[in-house]
């Protein structure tokens, strides 16, 4: 009976992929026809999750007809930020999520391109840190983690997300605000929040610094405690005392923020930050604040310009302090042992084959067939693929790929051969692009396809 | 008994017609998109995600049990027909699937990972249903210092992976280990060995690697071996799927899958890699036809993508109980379910039994689905080997272009796919067993990085690799399981003298 139900189920289902504004109540005209929201990161992380947040509230507000997501991961962020600024300028139907972990990674990876490059729109949301400890440990309160601290900084492990993100950052300011050497913190870095989660559940760090969102199910479990926490006052879902509140004067939040390209118009900018105004007073944002748990931070304009710039100059004192991402760090002799043990034993072994070959007289390979005609053919189609691909765009880069590499098999069927690659190629871009929603250059064609 | 009772209301909530056809719905596209090179698991739930939006949260949860299922298994089916995986979960797969499809055998290969997708998934799902929590806390006691000893059994899983030459195995496993150097030092935040460029913070992405090495190197090795030699041509004309002989040699590799895949699964920092690796190992180990494994042994692909699918109803456990994101699709899937309310934790079971007792039932659902939608299709993927070999290879180099510059819209990428897949050309025209190099390009920084948190934790003290329990046994099973069998057999100094004369 399923097999009955099936082609017209699937088909609803590829529709709505296609037209993803299906349930969208449409009560005013949209002021974009697509915008699209670029996460500078992969899938499954805070920024990814704001940008396809808002693409849910843009079209269930009915403020953009359709909204698409696309990923650029890399480098905290510093790649996609680079890849924004140079690639989307004077581009108004797209804005990037961007926010405090961004301003850090370009102190740390000492990024070209900087947030002074885009164009600030408006920032978003925030997100509070909590300095918690499993339920079992000796530390009842954050005096008593703290003076364990002091006496012997090293010895308490304080487990957190990636190195030079929110988390470290948080600790490094706790350890400067209590006269203790940024540099002594043991901050063990886990890739992720989960990573870090399950090294805190299981005691193996001494502390934990954490996103409260992402520890809230354990908070009200009573799976940790939770010592202390960045906000400036108390707050009304969580009593737990602030780290102002405890003697130490630091308030840390983990913003989120959208940015636009560098050298769009005032008016496109104008219509931007009017549309995010009204997606922040939305139902459908409402709602997202309240499941992801996070604080509406609603801030546009020069207020928004200001304090981007007074956040990055307090990261990039913090940073400095802790000492991540310094040039002298990345030095020869900071390489590590284990680095140096790989290199040398891949240069090792390599020699002892080539000892052993020359031995037994050259090293057996298998012989060339067709061989060298065949690889150049082929080497050809690469290297016009890589030509063409950003530059005539990806049907005829890979049309050429295609058809060249046939020819490296068959001489007989060039027209055959042909007509299947254009046929290919335009399948798998209409298939990434048009329902998938995943870019691929459009080049020479663009408006066609 | 409560779970009973409780899953019986899942399943009351599940299964009606509607539901059902939503259970293929995501399966489809599950598998279709999980089957697109350079779309992983994780992207492609995300990328389905905004299917659900509409869908009340019953329906939603099933569509997702379909669609993480089938990510999950997509991936298999390019790995054994055109030696090209999807995913990282499914590598080992295409060493002894794509030889069973080369010797025509393609319909029994993707059958017996189907067939062993729904047993592994089924086993798995029932060990959710009733000790999630329990298995949960187990998984909390495992450190960084645990993890360490379980990439260096996984490092142990080379001896079985080296082929003819122990010499040209490790320097294949060297040259991962020192691609795996490059990119971001994730305890410090330093760069190393990026040269400057932004691209290679990130180190080299797996994915570019394993489709450079396998499908770009296939495609230039067959070009430089035959070339427009037509003679060559693969005689296919096995449709049938599995023999007698097959299912007697598969059941116990699946069953033996889902014991390894399971639990490593549910370990919060598992993921899905390791356990295949760990399970071809141990079926090459124990098989009666060692000598058949990397020629097209169905118990190769059998054992790791069963281990495969448990090891995806593992990541269900400290997800759903401790609310735990342990890979990236995880950390999608999270988010699916934050979306209809569902606030996965330690009290989960207990504030919002009805949304996770449906979910469990959708999952169940979703595995059965696999299999019909899968069983009958393997026979049609199996003709994908009768295309002609100009049409397959060119289509071959524009999905892995396709595939990799999608992974970061970088040209960068599609740059190093193809010197990757030259130098894969080069290996395999000089004999050089190509998984080990994937081997260490994904154990070597998860190790590096392991051991040295270990020791910043325990403030550089050496011992706590062997005063932790579980971590010692770990490391002594690597050293038995490494040595053991030449030990055995007096063969230690023989087989290292056999690797100067190969």
């Amino acid at each position: 009976m399923a097999d009955v139900v099936t082609p017209r189920a699937l088909l609803a289902v590829l529709l709505l992929v296609a037209a993803p504004s299906t349930s969208a109540a449409q009560s005013q005209t949209p002021s974009y026809g697509h915008l699209r929201l670029i996460a500078p990161a992969a899938p499954g992380g805070g920024w990814d999750q704001t940008a396809r947040a808002m693409q849910q509230a843009l079209q269930q507000a009915g403020l953009v007809h359709t909204s698409s997501v696309e990923n650029i991961p890399g480098a905290a962020g510093t790649i996609g930020l680079a890849r924004f600024a140079s690639s989307e300028g004077g581009n108004g139907d797209v804005a990037m999520v961007s926010g405090l972990i961004m301003l850090a990674a370009v102190v740390t990876h000492q990024s070209p391109v900087t947030l002074r490059d885009v164009t600030p729109i408006a920032r978003l949301t925030g997100e509070y840190e909590v300095i918690v400890v499993p339920s079992g440990s000796p530390f009842g309160s954050l005096a008593e983690l703290l003076d364990a601290f002091k006496r012997n900084p090293e010895s308490i492990s304080w487990g957190g997300g990636s190195a030079g993100g929110t988390d470290q950052i948080l600790a490094g300011l706790v350890a400067d605000a209590i006269g203790v050497s940024p540099r002594r913190v043991n901050y063990i870095a886990f890739s992720g929040g989960g990573e870090s989660m399950s090294a805190i559940l299981g005691g193996q760090v001494s502390a934990g610094i954490n996103g409260l969102a992402e520890f809230a199910p354990q908070i009200e479990s009573g799976t940790v405690r939770v010592l202390g926490i960045s906000s400036a006052e108390r707050l009304p879902s969580l009593d737990t005392p602030t780290l102002r509140e405890q003697g130490i004067d630091v308030v840390l939040e983990n913003w989120r923020s959208l940015v636009a390209p560098p050298g769009i118009s005032a008016q496109q900018r104008r219509r931007l930050v009017s549309v995010i105004r009204d997606m922040v007073q939305s139902a459908a944002w409402r709602d997202t604040l309240a499941r992801y748990r996070w604080n509406d931070r609603h801030l546009d304009g020069d207020a928004f310009a200001d304090f981007t710039a007074s956040e990055e100059a307090r990261v990039r004192a913090i940073l400095n302090k802790l000492g991540t991402g310094s040039p002298a760090a990345s030095s020869w002799r900071s390489i590590g042992a284990y680095p140096l043990l790989v290199l040398i034993s891949f240069v090792g072994i390599a020699l002892a084959l080539g000892v052993s070959a020359v031995k037994s007289g050259g090293l057996t390979a298998e012989p060339a067939g067709a061989g060298w005609k065949a690889l150049l053919i082929i080497g050809a189609g690469i290297a016009l693929d890589l030509l063409l691909l950003e530059r005539a765009g990806f049907i005829v880069a890979s049309s050429v790929l295609f058809w060249l590499t046939a020819r490296a098999f068959d001489r007989t069927h060039p027209a055959r051969d042909g007509l299947f690659a254009v046929v290919l190629s335009v399948a798998v871009y209409v298939l990434f692009v048009r329902v998938l929603q995943v870019p691929l250059p459009a080049g020479v064609l663009a408006g066609l396809i | 008994m409560g779970t009973l009772q409780a899953l019986g209301h899942g399943f009351a909530s599940a299964l009606t017609l509607p539901h059902l056809a939503w259970a293929l719905a995501g399966v489809t596209l599950g598998t279709a998109v999980g089957v697109l090179p350079g779309i992983g698991p994780a992207m492609t739930v995300a990328l389905l995600l905004p299917v659900t939006f509409s869908l009340d949260p019953t329906s939603a949860f099933i569509m997702f049990g379909g669609i993480y299922y089938g990510a999950m298994y997509g991936g298999s089916t390019t790995s054994i027909l055109i030696n090209s995986p999807g995913e990282t979960a499914s590598i080992v797969t295409a060493i002894d699937g794509h030889m069973m499809a080369r010797q025509g055998r393609a319909s029994a290969a993707l059958t017996t990972a189907a067939v062993g997708s729904f047993v592994a998934g089924t086993f798995a799902t029932i060990a959710l249903t009733f000790f999630a929590p329990a298995l949960a806390s187990v998984g909390l006691r495992f450190g960084p210092a645990e993890y360490f000893g379980l990439t260096v059994l996984a490092f142990a899983t080379v001896a079985s992976l080296l082929g003819n030459s122990v010499l040209r195995g490790l320097l294949s496993l060297f040259l991962g280990l020192a691609i795996g150097l490059i990119g971001i030092d994730q305890l410090t935040g330093n760069a190393r060995f990026s040269f400057g460029i932004p691209q290679l913070l990130d180190g080299i992405d797996v994915m570019i690697l394993v489709i450079g090495l396998f499908a770009v190197g296939e495609t230039l090795y067959q070009a430089w071996v035959h070339g427009r030699d037509q003679h060559h041509v693969i005689a296919l004309r096995d449709f049938r799927g599995m023999s007698r002989e097959d299912w007697k040699r598969s059941w116990k590799s699946w069953l033996r899958g889902t014991a390894i895949g399971f639990p490593l699964g549910v370990l919060p920092c598992g993921g899905s890699v390791i356990p295949t690796f760990v399970s071809y190992m141990a079926e090459k180990r124990l098989s009666k036809h060692p000598e058949e494994f990397g020629k097209g042994a169905i118990e190769g692909v059998a054992g790791p993508e069963a281990a495969n699918n448990a090891a995806a109803a593992g990541v269900l456990v400290p997800l759903l109980t401790l609310g735990l994101p342990s890979s990236a699709t995880a950390a999608v899937l999270l988010t699916a379910f934050q979306q209809y309310g569902l606030q996965p934790g330690p009290l989960l079971f207990t504030s919002q039994p009805d949304l996770v007792w449906t979910l469990i039932a959708s999952l169940y659902i979703g595995n059965l689905m696999l299999l019909v939608l899968n069983l009958p299709l393997a026979p049609v993927w199996a003709r994908v080997m009768l295309v002609p070999r100009p049409l397959l290879f060119g289509c071959i180099l524009v999905l892995a272009t396709v595939g990799s510059y999608s992974l970061n819209r970088s040209i960068l990428d599609v740059v190093i796919l193809y010197g990757v897949g030259a130098l894969g050309c080069a290996m395999r025209v000089y004999d050089f067993p190509l998984v080990p190099t994937v081997l260490g390009l994904i154990l070597g920084p998860l190790s590096e990085q392991q051991f040295r948190r270990a020791l910043a934790i325990s403030d550089g003290d050496f011992s706590v690799f062997v005063s932790r329990p579980i971590c010692a046994t770990l490391l002594c099973v690597a050293v038995i399981v490494l040595l053991g069998p030449w030990l055995l057999r007096g063969r230690l100094p023989a087989a290292l003298g056999e690797a100067e004369i190969q």
